[in-house]
This record gives C-alpha cells, structure tokens and sequence, in this order.
C-alpha cells in the first residue's frame, strides 16, 4: 500500500485488512479513530489517568499482535473494547490481591450497608441538565469499590448480560447480582446525597 | 425483604428471568408497596448511569500517543523475532549446553583431583634379595620413574676396609719414604 493512500478516507474494514498486512499506517488511522472511546473505557474502571493511558496504550499494542485473530464478527471497536476491559480486570485482580481484604468485601458477605439504606423514592437525576448529570454520575462512580464500579461499566455502558460479566470478572452470577444490587442502591444513594449538596 | 427478593426483582428488571417468573414479579411488585420501591429506586439508578457516560479525551496528541504505541510494538517484535530464527535455536542449546558441559568438567576435575589424593605423588617399590637392595621412585605427576640400586656385599666390604686401610698406606707410605 502506497504512503499516499488517502487512510482518513478509508472504511474502518479496509483499515482493519491493510493493518492485518502488516501496514503501521492504516493501524495507526485506527487507533486516531477508536483512541477516545478506549481511554476512556479505562479511565471509567480504573479512575486513574496515569494507569487507564498505560493500560490504553498496552490494549493497542495487543490489538496490533492479536489482529489476526480478529473476525470480524463485531465491530473493530467492539473488539478493542474487549481488549481494554480484560486488561483492567486483570490489573483490578492485580490491586486487589495486593491489599488486604477490604471493608466492602466484608459488608459484601454480611449483607453490605447498602441493605439498610431507606429506598431512595425522589428520582435524584430528574431535571438536571445532561452535561451535569454525566458529571454527578462521574463523581458517584469513583466513590465506588473497584469491584462494584466494574460490574455497573460492564452492565450499564458496555450492555452485557450477568452470564458474560460473570465469565470476564470471573466470579459467580450470584456474586455478579449482589455486586449489581449493591452498586445501584449506592449509586442512587449517592446521586441523593449530591442533589442535596447541590440545593443547600 | 430477603436478600434473595431483591436481586429477582433486579434480574427481572434487567430481563434476566423467565416469561414465567417475569410475570409473576411484576404481579408481585405491582402490589407490594415496598418492593414497588425498591423496582423503582433500581429502575432510576439503571436508567440514570445508562447511556450517561462522561465523554472523556485522551489526554495526548495523537502523534505523542501513536509514537508510544509504536515503539512498544517495535520493541515487543525486536524481542520475539528471535526466538522465531534459527539464531535462536543455536542459543538456547547455547545456553542449555554451557552450563552442562561446564558442570561435566568440573566433575571430572574434582574426580581427578580426589583420586589423586587417594594416591600419593609418587610411589616407593623395593625389592630386596640377599645381595643387593633395589629401591624404586616413581613420580606420576612428573611422569618419571628412578630406580636407585644398592650393592649390600660391597658397601660392606666397604665399610670394613678404612679400618684397616690407613695404616697399610701409612706403612706403605712410610716404607716409601724409607
């Protein structure tokens, strides 16, 4: 493939058949194109700059050496997505098997303390301006255990079933419902507690 | 509620139950004000993260990021080529013959050397008759071997003659002068 091959204009699946080739350039539109959306899936599990650019940057380089594997069955980002989360659950695993057993898996078994919070009955998200609903998300998500904020990215932005998330974070389907429930009810806990902030 | 209600009511919001179990959740839901709320607490922590990503940017310019990328991926195929080569095929056996053979001449140093420590350097033969004695050196790390032979009838012949032999010369020497 020539060097004046016009690569912005390409099709995502004729970047994805020059890269298999072995051409650095078209790989390289690729990752212009899918570079956000990778990051951010990171940054949105790992909540650490440093560490989701680290763990985008390795995503990409396995990408290039796993191309031949690649079918085609989904989407190329869909692919590479897959990639990025498998890594930060390995890394997750890493972290957690470095520190000691933490508060939230204690509260996990017993029952958690999310159990004993009173239901949230005001909807906390209602009539607030899309761009400062993302940020109040944002701000509840790191307040998460890793755990908990893996599972709720893996179900509410990447849309899997608890059969596949349980299969990728490599636990029970139980565990993955509990770990659900729990995040939920602390996320609607915490959105409350952000409105109030907000109104007093 | 038992832990156990309340994760049906969320697989049943997340369609992960049955038609059947579907049905009879939601009936259950519908009248039991408490588990009515949970459904809908649920519901809008769900609906409320759903969809509402915080759009991020990377924060590098493409050229510093792609560069990264890059010289990682030279990198990695720089230290996995080899291995693929028969370069490669040489230096392993390289590295797995070295440490074998070195380990091989040493043995066989330390054999040597504790054999010769059973031995002494040289070894000591006599032979006697009635006549001569006979008394062999031979040194194994010279390679070289003496043998040192003793006339007996003579040495004491020897030995008996100064005796008697100065004053024959004295006389003789004397008978001379005279």
């Amino acid at each position: 493939m020539s060097k004046d091959h016009d690569y912005p204009a390409s099709t995502e699946v004729e970047l994805v058949q020059m890269a298999r080739t072995g051409n650095l350039v078209a790989f390289e539109e690729l990752v212009a194109r899918h570079r956000d959306k990778i990051y951010a899936r990171a940054y949105s599990m790992m909540r650490n700059e440093d560490e989701a650019l680290d763990l985008s940057q390795d995503a990409w380089v396995k990408g290039w050496q796993r191309l031949a594997q690649f079918q085609g069955d989904s989407s190329f980002v869909t692919w590479m997505t897959r990639i990025i989360i498998n890594l930060c659950l390995d890394q997750l695993r890493k972290h957690k098997r470095q520190r000691t057993e933490s508060i939230e898996a204690l509260e996990e078994n017993a029952g958690g303390i999310e159990r004993q919070m009173p239901v949230i009955t005001p909807n906390p998200t209602e009539g607030l301006e899309r761009a400062e609903l993302r940020a109040r998300i944002d701000r509840a998500l790191a307040q998460l255990s890793p755990e908990h904020r893996a599972v709720l990215v893996l179900h509410e932005f990447e849309d899997l079933e608890y059969k596949e998330i349980a299969k990728r974070m490599k636990c029970s389907i139980g565990t993955v419902m509990s770990r659900l429930f729990y995040a939920r009810r602390r996320m609607a806990s915490l959105l409350a507690g952000l409105k109030r902030e907000n109104l007093e | 509620m038992k832990q156990e209600m309340e994760l049906k009511i969320q697989a049943w919001l997340d369609g992960e139950t049955s038609a059947r179990e579907s049905a009879r959740i939601s009936e259950w839901v519908a009248r039991d004000s408490e588990a009515g709320a949970l459904a809908a607490e649920l519901r809008t922590a769900r609906d409320g993260v759903t969809g509402n990503e915080l759009g991020l940017r990377l924060p590098e310019t493409r050229e510093f990021y792609w560069s990264k990328i890059e010289r990682q991926i030279q990198r990695e195929a720089a230290s996995a080529s080899p291995s693929r080569s028969g370069v490669s095929w040489l230096a392993r056996w390289r590295s797995v013959l070295l440490p074998v053979t070195g380990s091989l001449a040493f043995a066989i140093v330390m054999l040597v050397a504790v054999e010769q420590m059973k031995e002494p350097g040289f070894d000591e033969i006599s032979a006697t008759d009635s006549g001569m004695d006979a008394v062999t050196f031979h040194d194994q790390s010279a390679q070289v071997t003496v043998v040192w032979l003793q006339d007996n009838s003579q040495t004491v012949d020897a030995a008996q003659q100064p005796a008697e032999k100065p004053a024959t010369d004295e006389a003789s020497s004397e008978t001379d002068l005279e």
